[in-house]
């Protein structure tokens, strides 16, 4: 039984992992056409260092995220740290906070967009990266929410008994308890910020697209391999992600995913 | 220190007023229009939306059938392969989803596998680990005693599964579904690179905004799709009681 179990896992493993080996594979190949194996070649990748558009756009995913990264950490731990106290209205506070996480991610981004478009503010930069700062503001703060539960108050309060300014004692004693929270929270925000699609092809403005967005536009046109290269390209910052906020923290296994 | 949680507070708070709470009544006002309503009276509309529902819903049970085994054998591994296996299951879920959309697209295009059930292949795909992961954790916590108990009485391997092991983690079956059906009511590309003619909500509520300029529209069937997803965390929450954020 536990052989036929392990079979499966693995068969199950081979599914997730397989089509990503072969579009990487592909990226490599010399063939513009089909999945026919002709030989290695490196020219895709030239091709997309070559491409200005695509410089411009890795540039605007990254601002969307950085700015959005920033603004999330600071909202999401404050909101992680209010839910500490007990108080009126609570649980209604709680279920604000988690709703960016409990919609599918179009209902974010059309509400944003109807905001933007009520109030005639351009859609822009900014306009993407606010957007992506509401759903990247739960993701900290419950990440955040995860690191405090397993806390100590007691420490706290003592450094507070002994004369610290609240201020103080959150400096020295909560800050460093709960900073690799705070530090995996954000670099799953830069995270999901680098991967984000849908809210940003609905509340960026024209001209401010972003790496999965021209994905996105190219795969509707036709598949080549230089899709398959940009995409390679995206994975392997993706990983390079996962592999910073696992040294930071091994909280956020469970977190993330859009 | 009241003055500190005040301090704490507001700012979240006032940012989740102007830029979720506003927004959504926004969305409202313009979903209760004329354009809106017209939108939410055609039959198309509804059929959509079951489309979606049916499409969420196999997807989910496929999803539920494929990971059940597969958390059932990590939690039973040492800890060192288990946390590998953890791990691996994870990773995909870090990285683009459009891109492992991608990845997948350019795999079954030349096999020409390309309809509905393409479509609700590559949703399991993709949404694999949302559901192993809580099953994991609820199967992991299953105490090895009473299924011992249950067949030291006499029950079989298989009436222990369904009449203990099932029950037991159901917290964990119960979670791994919503976190996949919710999402998956709400997605558009992917059914679009697999096979665009399977068209969600997601698809629709797209070509509202983008390709017919009816924004009221989109805006009718992106409040009714909120507040089915809303509706069910709602009913979800009830059966399951937490505390905190997580």
């Amino acid at each position: 039984m536990r052989k036929l179990l392990g079979s499966f896992t693995a068969l199950v493993l081979a599914a997730l992992y397989a089509p990503i080996v072969v579009m990487v594979l592909f990226s490599f190949n010399k063939s513009a056409y089909g999945i026919r194996w002709t030989g290695f070649t490196l020219d895709w990748y030239l091709k997309l260092a070559e491409n200005a558009t695509l410089h411009r756009e890795l540039g605007n995913t990254l601002a969307i995220a950085a700015i959005s990264t920033v603004a999330s950490t600071v909202l999401g731990t404050m909101a992680a740290l209010a839910a500490r106290s007990a108080f009126r209205g609570k649980s209604l506070y709680t279920t604000l906070v988690t709703l960016p996480v409990m919609v599918p991610d179009i209902v974010l981004a059309i509400a944003m967009l109807s905001l933007f478009e009520a109030l005639s503010v351009p859609l822009s930069l900014l306009t993407a990266a606010a957007a992506h700062t509401t759903f990247n503001l739960s993701y900290v703060a419950v990440v955040v929410s995860a690191r405090l539960q397993g806390m100590d108050r007691s420490i706290e309060l003592a450094a507070q008994d002994l004369g610290a300014t609240p201020w103080h004692a959150f400096r020295k004693v909560t800050l460093p308890a709960i900073l690799p929270g705070v530090l995996s929270g954000a670099v799953l925000a830069f995270t999901l910020s680098f991967d984000d699609f849908v809210i940003t092809y609905f509340t960026t403005g024209p001209g401010n697209g972003t790496l999965p967005m021209r994905i996105y536009s190219m795969v509707r046109f036709a598949v080549t391999p230089e899709i398959n290269a940009m995409s390679t390209v995206i994975l392997a910052a993706s990983l390079a992600l996962i592999v910073a906020a696992l040294k930071i923290s091994r909280v956020p296994v469970a977190g993330g995913g859009r | 220190m009241k003055g500190r949680f005040l301090a704490l507070l507001l700012p979240p708070t006032a940012w989740l007023a102007v830029f979720l709470l506003l927004p959504t009544a926004v969305l409202a006002a313009a979903a209760f229009s004329a354009d809106g309503l017209q939108a939410l009276g055609r039959a198309e509309t509804w059929l959509l939306f079951w489309r979606s529902f049916w499409i969420a819903a196999v997807s989910t049970a496929a999803c539920l059938a494929v990971s059940y085994p597969v958390a059932y054998f990590i939690a039973g591994c040492a800890p060192k392969r288990r946390n590998l296996l953890l791990f691996l299951v994870v990773l995909p879920f870090w990285t683009n989803l459009l891109v492992r959309t991608y990845a997948l697209k350019f795999c079954l295009d030349p096999l020409g596998w390309s309809d509905t059930g393409a479509v609700i292949f590559a949703i399991v795909q993709n949404f694999l680990p949302f559901m192993i992961l809580p099953l994991y954790g609820s199967i992991e916590k299953l105490p090895r005693r009473l299924l011992e108990a249950s067949q030291d009485l006499g029950a079989s391997p298989a009436r222990t599964f369904w009449k203990v092991t099932v029950p037991l983690t159901m917290p964990g079956i119960a979670a791994g579904c919503i976190l996949v059906f919710i999402p998956v009511l709400g997605i558009f590309a992917l059914p679009e690179f697999i096979h665009e003619p399977t068209r969600m909500i997601g698809g629709q509520i797209n070509l509202y905004f983008m390709k017919l300029s009816n924004a009221k529209a989109g805006a009718a069937l992106t409040l009714v799709l909120m507040t089915l997803t809303i509706t069910l965390t709602w009913v979800y929450s009830r059966f399951k009681k937490s505390e905190g954020l997580v």
